[in-house]
């Protein structure tokens, strides 16, 4: 990003004298620059690390002063050729105290580096421009990108988890899956993504190639002002490797392979099928449902004292031999007639989830190049990224691809581009709500995954409940196809004049397109069948152009350093969308899958389209004074072309300070503190994430199945109607965030130990949200399908916590060291008012209401029904108490929030918060003699779930599905009362299974090890004759533990920003993997 | 060259900053593409289109309120058929117990404000009358309409505002009237109820009234589209709104008159049909009986959005639709169809005392013969399904695999709104996800319902000769052998009733109720009419301990208490209508 501009000796004359005047920074290279012309001359050195006497790889070997500079090799050594006298020369690389040595003679010898123990040095891209991190007064968390590659996802979003503080990020096992990014808590009731600028273009980060990455840091606080309307959900800052100007080109290979292991035994904690035949017919007992000889009655089991299982499901209850099983009547396909299948019975249980869920491969292969000269350099990599997921028929497949270049034109004027194109195919489930991943407890264990001819068998006989089969359910889409790519990156030019001034100029943006089809089949297997086959084909594309321009200006006076640029963005975005269906096709036969083979009558099609675009100007200054006293102020005026012409600007200032105490005189004695800074800062920041480009309108709409009318009575055909579709509010603005930061940090005992600390405060007014206005306005909310009313700023947010970070690292003996980094982070989101609304929303939606409630006074996603305080243990505990409907020995007893003494409505109350008190991740690298050793923890503590799946399986008369353990051995009984789950009967009542209520709350609390590796690095000698510089191998488990008391499969669940922490079936991202990789360097 | 590069690039940068520092105001002004802008509606064809979108709600689907938490399309469907008749004595839930929770406390009259079912109504009626206002309102900023075109347009929006308001009313009693000054952006949405029943009876059906007299004085007798309202369907809905005001006095002549004139939309004289069946049947809708009717079509091109879409759930289980199970007939209903052996008259003070045989409790494969000797009404086997009766022209229907849930729901399978298999693909819709979508018109108001109001009016006015004379048509009708399910083995047997057979008030107003409830049973409006009469508490409690006995355990300790007879007002409309704290709608008493 930084350009390196060499001013030459000529240029000095032509520099008004007021130029000079005020040359500060330039001052020292400037001299080094007027030096004469000499015969070149070559030294050679050899750089070690000065405690473990290691070569050190890879270091940048400059001339002072001069232009030529080379890398040191795999032993350490270098040589340097220069036409000038050299003096001295300068050795740096991260992650070491750069060190500037004098020349005499022809070589340097060995050179010591000590580490650099602290990562102040380290530059720190904040936006639009750059600081040293020491430097720094706003809370900018920068990430180890290597701990973060650590970290095997296909998105890197997801490898961002425990590793930035003040970062929350949820993640699931499912390839591409969905992930939540809450920095600093939860900031919106929409979209909390953070804002990803990408060198310097807002870009997605979903899709980026994690191996390209150079730098990740994450803006927290007012730092993110400068971004302004987009800042207020934290800006995370990526910048993607270039080439570097010295040195000689490297070819660098990574891959990897392994295998994902899904989760073993029987992780629902599901029946049998005798198991589950048992729990039928006590089910039926206790509830009195039992025919003349006394016992329950089924057409599977019989109707003897005990159920006998069948030994075919279809025909329901057959026994083998009967005549009901009648081959000659086998039948799947409509066209020939009625449905027949003969489906035995599995009589041990299929284990669904083992059906559905199998091991899975993963690989990755990645070659980059990278080189340049002083005129320009390069980067060009190529990228395979293929995850299948252990749900079967889900993967992520990925190219791609990315050429990042600089040149140098002249003097003080440098261009370059960055450009990345990827192409995946990504097929998605649904993963918050019912999915296929629930038909695994839903399917009875008695039905077998095929029937007797091959096909799928599935709930299509008597009492087999109404679940699709899951396998055949994934299976179907195998054959589906999904297409997106997306080109993205920009052009950039940059002008050095007159000394201190740099102008910049962005172009940028992306073009995306995605492409999918799909094949529904008309299922024949199930209780509840498709009414026919179909097809569905979807295309869209959009694209966006980001414009920046930027003039900086920046010098030195005396002790007075200041940098201050002025700049412009202009977004311009736009897409279209087109799709259709058609049903009723001829055959299932794959090569028929295009719309036009499929039936005209009742075909649908659609297309749509939007604009957006978003004009800003902003300014920053940056102030310190003798290093040790540090301001900087900004502001940012944001115009956006989705709201309103009352409300189509804002302003977003922000103020930040710091004071580096270790300079001062009085700190000078204390020698285990390296460094201590203490900072403070304030800004506004804004998000529009939550609003509809259209928002502003009222506008009205014309839709087949929502305002069409067959007024004639054709049975067939409609006439064209319309209706409001939304009601527009062009007062509608910002959503403004007013966030204060204070933050402490320190380097001590001789830079061994670094930490950072941060409290703030983030108050989120006029939070954008959808007005909730009674029905009698005839605006609705957005999850239903009538007018809609708009978004206005209502509800107000209050958010505040602790980031900590803290790192040690130590030289444990001449050949081992290690690095232990560990990150906290906590966050409370309170609603502190949503005035509209009677001062709640609900939301978080199941097949029994919604549980959650965003409530004034509350924290944000709150859990919220009625408290089960314990079970009724005899009708007597019924009658003394409080008045409850259906309460009955064995049903849950509710608190009596009111004291009324019945329980109603009002006694509904907030049981639990799916927020962590807090989160961590721990890091640890250790390194002895050639072998590296890298572990990654992350934790979450404090946080609760819903554990929607026991609705379904720990009572009995929610659905005829399978049912848990815990239901049939551990449910209430007269002598069981301290029982896992309600009485095992057949009745649907207020008291069991038909409101929310705590019984399905569980602790989330969990500690993963997410990654663990163990590599060696060949030694190079022998490697070097066959051309290659560096080898190294590894080993990797990921997941290889979860703690955690919680009883699904993942105490790791997301969601939305309204309601998270709802298991309603989640894609687990607690499995096993294993793999092996590589790093090749030539 | 050096100089050059600041001649060059200095003013070239400033100039760029420049002008991307002026160009900002048409930049950021995007507008709505895609969308359809109130000026673009104001004419007369959008106009036109806005009053197709209103009656496009009387199936109660395609507007809010389908997708409350734990909701779907059957939460507001037109048919009512949770309201009017699994919360009264037609129908059992059906299905898995657990199924669509918020309905066994609806049934068991034990729901509170929070159900979701109530709030998915109420949300689809208030937009459905909003729709009926946006015609007003966007009919007056147009320029392009002619007077005589805005009072017919009125006339509809009014007719159609006035039906969901009576919708509201007889659910949840005390509502708000909203008119088309009522919009979100004047942010006068939060119309307060009364302070009870009573005073909103004072209030609101007067409104009601009002809009259906400007609909009667203003709408044509016939119209150019059958599901149009005409002049005769406002008389009607004026006649069900004073019987609903139990004016029986001003219903009467109404509904002589309509009686002796009313034609239908396409101006066929009001009549029975022949076949009773008719009504439920998708080819031979809209004839002389359909007064008004929600008109559902499929196959086209709506995803079978327009179907009967709030009803897909009420058909058999694996059988000729196969999804879900709900809406099943109760012990009660079916016993109600029983006949007496001599007179053929209906038995409203016996028909309970024993249930007529059933296949409860036995597997399609165990032997089973249908009742062929107790006498039955014939249309109880076009308004249940039994086992071995033919089900329609889906051969005899075997029971228990039918059936989703024997144990929990009974024996019964609901039948006014069965597709014939012959009509599969034709009326039926195979888009969506489950097969049972028709075409088969949820009939609102049909003549039959006409002729029963006449009936009761007559009876409260002392003239039982006129109401035994209506009745009498229905049975009729009913006793007609063409009629009959062909093939069945059941013993048919249905009378009209002799002359003066009400002998008094008390008889007459029993036979005439009970006539209701065998000739519109699972039509919806059982509950409602149970309210209008003051009998549901007597008559539901009784239902309560004869369906527990009779082995539907899913409603054992359900009580009808005398708040029960309206349904709670959304909670979440009251906290929405809060102003400083203050909700402006008041709850009904009980909840």
């Amino acid at each position: 990003m930084v350009v390196i501009n060499i001013v030459k000796p000529k240029d000095e004359l032509l520099m008004p004298t007021k130029f000079k005047l005020l040359a500060g920074l330039n001052t020292a290279l400037l001299l080094f620059l007027s030096v004469s012309l000499f015969a070149q001359t070559t030294i050679t050195g050899r750089v070690l690390g000065n405690t473990d006497k290691q070569p050190i790889v890879g270091a940048t070997v400059q001339v002072k002063g001069g232009k030529s500079a080379t890398l040191t090799g795999s032993d350490g050594s270098f040589s340097i050729t220069s036409s000038q006298k050299v003096s001295a020369l300068v050795i740096t690389i991260v992650g070491y105290e750069p060190l500037t040595v004098s020349v005499k003679g022809n070589s340097v010898g060995d050179v010591l580096l000590s580490t650099s123990a602290t990562s102040l040095n380290d530059v720190v891209v904040t936006g639009y421009t750059t600081q040293k991190k020491k430097d720094l007064t706003g809370a900018v968390d920068v990430v180890n990108v290597k701990d973060m590659k650590s970290i095997q996802a296909g998105s890197p979003e997801q490898m961002l988890q425990g590793q930035a503080s003040g970062v929350t990020v949820i993640t699931s096992g499912a390839p591409g899956g969905p992930t939540n990014v809450f920095v600093r808590g939860v900031t919106s009731f929409g979209n909390t993504d953070p804002l990803y600028i990408i060198d310097g273009v807002p870009l997605s980060f979903h899709d980026i190639n994690a191996n390209d990455i150079e730098s990740v840091q994450v803006l927290k606080d007012a730092s993110a002002s400068i971004f302004g309307v987009r800042g207020s959900n934290g800006v995370v800052i990526i910048t993607t490797k270039r080439g570097k100007s010295v040195g000689k080109p490297t070819l660098t290979f990574d891959g990897y392979i392994g295998q994902q292991q899904p989760l073993s035994g029987n992780p629902f904690h599901l029946l049998n099928s005798q198991q589950l035949a048992d729990a039928l017919w006590q089910a039926d007992r206790t509830s009195g449902q039992v025919d003349s000889t006394g016992n329950p009655s089924s057409q599977q089991y019989g109707d003897g004292p005990t159920p006998i299982l069948p030994d075919y499901i279809t025909p329901g209850g057959a026994k083998a031999g009967s005549p009901a099983v009648n081959p000659a009547l086998y039948n799947v396909d409509y066209n020939k007639g009625p449905i027949y299948q003969i489906t035995a019975a599995n009589k041990q249980g299929t284990n669904w989830f083992g059906e559905l869920f199998k091991p899975a491969p993963i690989q990755s292969y990645n070659i980059g190049m990278q080189g340049g000269s002083d005129k320009s350099t390069y980067f060009f990599s190529l990228g395979y990224f293929d995850q299948q997921g252990t749900l079967i028929d889900t993967y992520l497949k990925r190219y791609m691809a990315r050429m990042n270049t600089t040149f140098q034109l002249t003097k003080g004027i440098s261009i370059g581009e960055n450009f990345y194109t990827f192409y995946k195919d990504n097929p998605q489930i649904t993963y918050f709500g019912e999915n296929t991943i629930n038909y695994d407890y839903r399917e009875q264990p008695i039905i077998p995954v095929h029937d007797s001819q091959g096909n799928w068998a599935g709930s299509n006989g008597p009492e087999l409940g109404n679940s699709p089969n899951p396998v055949a359910t994934q299976d179907r889409t195998a054959n589906n196809k999904g297409s997106d790519w997306q080109i993205m990156g920009n052009f950039w030019g940059q002008v050095d004049f007159l000394k201190h001034f740099t102008f910049r100029t962005s172009i940028g943006g992306n073009v995306e397109n995605s492409y999918f089809y799909a094949y529904t089949y008309h299922t024949y297997e199930d209780a509840e069948n498709n009414g026919s086959n179909g097809f569905t084909e979807n295309a869209s594309y959009g694209s966006y152009w980001d414009w920046t321009n930027t003039l900086t200006y920046a010098n030195t006076f005396g002790k007075s350093n200041v940098k201050v640029f002025v700049g412009s963005e202009a977004i311009d975005q736009h897409g279209r969308a087109v799709g259709g269906t058609r049903i009723n096709y001829f055959s299932d036969n794959t090569n028929l899958w295009t719309l036009s083979n499929g039936d005209p009558k009742g075909q649908t099609n659609y297309s749509g389209t939007g604009a957006g675009s978003l004009y800003s100007l902003f300014a920053q200054g940056i102030y310190s004074y003798n290093d040790r006293y540090l301001f900087t102020a900004t502001v940012r005026r944001d115009g956006a072309s989705v709201f309103g012409a009352n409300q189509k600007y804002g302003y977003f200032p922000a103020f930040s300070a710091g004071w580096i105490l270790t300079q001062e005189d009085f700190m000078s004695g204390l020698t285990w503190l390296n460094f201590l800074k203490i900072r403070g800062s304030w800004g506004k920041l804004g998000s529009y994430a939550n609003v509809n480009p259209l928002n502003q309108f009222t506008l009205y709409s014309a839709g087949a199945g929502t305002s069409y009318y067959d007024i004639a009575g054709t049975s067939n055909s409609t006439v064209l109607g319309f209706r409001a579709a939304q009601y527009g509010s062009p007062n509608t603005g910002w959503e403004q965030d007013v966030i204060t930061n204070i933050g402490l940090d320190g380097v001590f005992i001789k830079n061994k130990l670094e930490f950072t600390i941060e409290y703030y405060q983030k108050k989120i007014n006029g939070l954008l949200f959808q007005d909730n206005a009674a029905a009698t306005s005839g605006a609705f909310p957005s999850s239903e399908p009538g007018a809609q009313a708009p978004a206005v700023n209502i509800g107000d947010v209050q958010n505040n916590g602790v980031d900590m970070s803290l790192t040690y690292h130590a030289v444990l003996s001449p050949v081992s060291k290690i690095n232990l980094t560990g990150i906290f982070t906590t966050y409370s989101s309170k609603v502190v008012s949503i005035p509209n609304a009677g001062g709640y929303f609900e939301t978080g939606g199941s097949r029994i209401g919604n549980f959650v409630r965003n409530q004034q006074g509350h924290p944000v996603g709150a859990f919220f029904g009625y408290e089960v305080i314990g079970y009724f243990s005899s009708a007597s505990d019924v009658a003394k108490s409080p008045t409850q409907q259906d309460a009955a020995p064995g049903r849950f007893k509710y608190a009596d929030i009111n004291h009324d003494g019945k329980i109603d409505a009002s006694d509904r109350t907030f049981f639990g918060n799916p927020n962590p008190k807090f989160t961590y991740g721990l890091n640890v690298n250790a390194t002895v003699k050639d072998f590296d050793f890298t572990a990654l923890f992350y934790g979450s503590y404090g946080n609760q779930l819903i554990n929607y799946t026991r609705y379904w399986t720990d009572m009995w008369a929610s659905f005829q599905g399978n049912k848990s353990i815990n239901l049939l051995y551990n449910s209430w009984t007269p002598t069981n009362l301290n029982p896992k789950a309600p009485i095992l009967e057949n009745a649907s009542t207020f008291s069991t299974n038909t409101v929310p209520n705590s019984f399905y709350l569980e602790n989330g609390s969990f500690l993963k090890l997410r990654s663990l590796i163990i590599g060696y690095t060949l030694p190079t000698s022998p490697l070097k004759s066959v051309g290659i510089d560096r080898l190294r191998v590894y080993v990797q488990g990921s997941n290889l533990f979860t703690i955690t008391k919680y009883t699904g499969l993942d105490p790791e669940i997301g969601g939305s920003s309204q309601a998270f922490g709802i298991d309603y079936g989640s894609y687990p991202g607690n499995q096993k993997s294993y793999s092996v990789g590589l790093s090749l360097t030539f | 060259m050096k100089k050059t590069n600041f001649k060059i690039f200095l003013p070239l940068g400033f100039t760029v900053v420049a002008l991307v520092f002026s160009c900002s105001k048409s930049f950021l002004t995007k507008p709505p593409i895609g969308s359809y802008t109130p000026d673009v509606v104001a004419t007369k064809a959008g106009v036109e289109g806005l009053l197709i979108g209103a009656y496009s709600m009387l199936d109660g689907v395609g507007g809010a309120g389908t997708n409350v938490s734990g909701g779907g399309t059957w939460v507001s469907a037109g048919s009512n058929w949770v309201y009017g008749g699994v919360c009264a004595d037609d129908a059992h839930k059906g299905s898995d117990p657990g199924d669509q929770p918020d309905i066994v406390s609806l049934m068991t009259w034990s729901e509170s404000s929070t159900n979701n079912y109530l709030e998915g109504k109420w949300e689809a009626m208030y937009d459905a009358v909003q729709r009926s206002n946006e015609v007003i309102r966007e009919m007056r900023l147009a320029t392009d309409i002619a007077a005589a075109d805005t009072v017919e347009l009125v006339a509809e929006a009014r007719f159609l505002r006035a039906w969901y308001h009576m919708e509201l009313k007889k659910m949840y009693g005390n509502i708000p009237y909203v008119n088309e000054s009522v919009t979100y952006t004047a942010g006068n949405w939060r119309v307060p109820n009364s302070t009870d029943v009573a005073t909103n009876d004072g209030v609101v059906w007067p409104l009601i009234e009002a809009d259906i007299n400007y609909a009667a004085a203003n709408l044509p007798e016939t119209q150019s589209q059958v599901g149009r309202v005409n002049k005769w369907a406002a008389q009607c809905l004026l006649a069900k709104a004073y019987m609903f005001e139990h004016k029986f006095s001003d219903a009467l002549p109404l509904l002589t008159t309509i009686m002796q004139n009313g034609k239908t939309s396409g101006g066929a004289k009001y009549a029975l049909v022949p076949n009773f069946n008719d009504n439920f049947n998708a080819a031979t809708k809209n004839g002389p009986e359909s007064v008004f009717a929600a008109q559902n079509s499929v196959n086209d091109g709506s995803t079978a959005a327009n179907a009967n879409d709030g009803d897909v759930l009420n058909f058999d289980y694996q059988g000729p639709i196969g999804c879900c199970g709900f809406d099943q007939p109760s012990y009660s209903l079916v016993n109600a169809f029983k006949t007496d052996p001599v007179t053929g008259y209906a038995m409203p003070d016996t028909y309970n005392n024993s249930n007529l045989k059933n296949d409860e409790g036995l597997k399609s494969t165990d032997p089973y013969t249908p009742d062929s000797t107790t006498p039955v009404d014939p249309r109880l086997d076009w308004t249940a399904g039994r086992r071995g009766i033919p089900y329609l022209d889906w051969g005899l229907n075997p029971g228990f695999v039918w059936v989703r849930n024997q144990a929990s729901a009974g024996p019964y399978l609901p039948l006014k709104n069965v597709p014939y298999k012959s009509q599969i693909g034709v009326y039926t819709d195979k888009s969506s996800w489950t097969p049972g979508y028709t075409a088969i018109n949820i009939n609102l108001i049909r003549f039959a319902d006409v002729i029963l109001w006449a009936a009761e009016a007559e009876v409260e006015v002392g003239s039982l000769d006129n109401a035994l004379a209506d009745v009498n048509m229905i049975r009729t009708r009913a006793a007609n052998p063409a009629g009959f399910v062909q093939g069945s083995v059941a013993n048919y047997k249905v009378s009209p009733y002799a002359a003066g057979f009400f002998t008094d008030q008390a008889t007459a107003r029993k036979y005439v109720q009970f006539e209701r409830r065998l000739e519109l049973a699972m039509e919806g409006h059982r509950f409602f009419d149970l309210v209008r009469w003051g009998t549901a508490a007597t008559e539901l409690n009784a239902y309560v301990a004869h369906e527990v006995a009779s082995g539907y355990t899913l409603i054992q300790g359900a009580t009808f208490k005398p708040t029960s007879i309206y349904f709670a007002i959304p909670q979440a409309e009251i906290d929405a209508s809060t102003i400083s704290g203050k909700p402006t709608l008041t709850q009904n008493p009980g909840y």
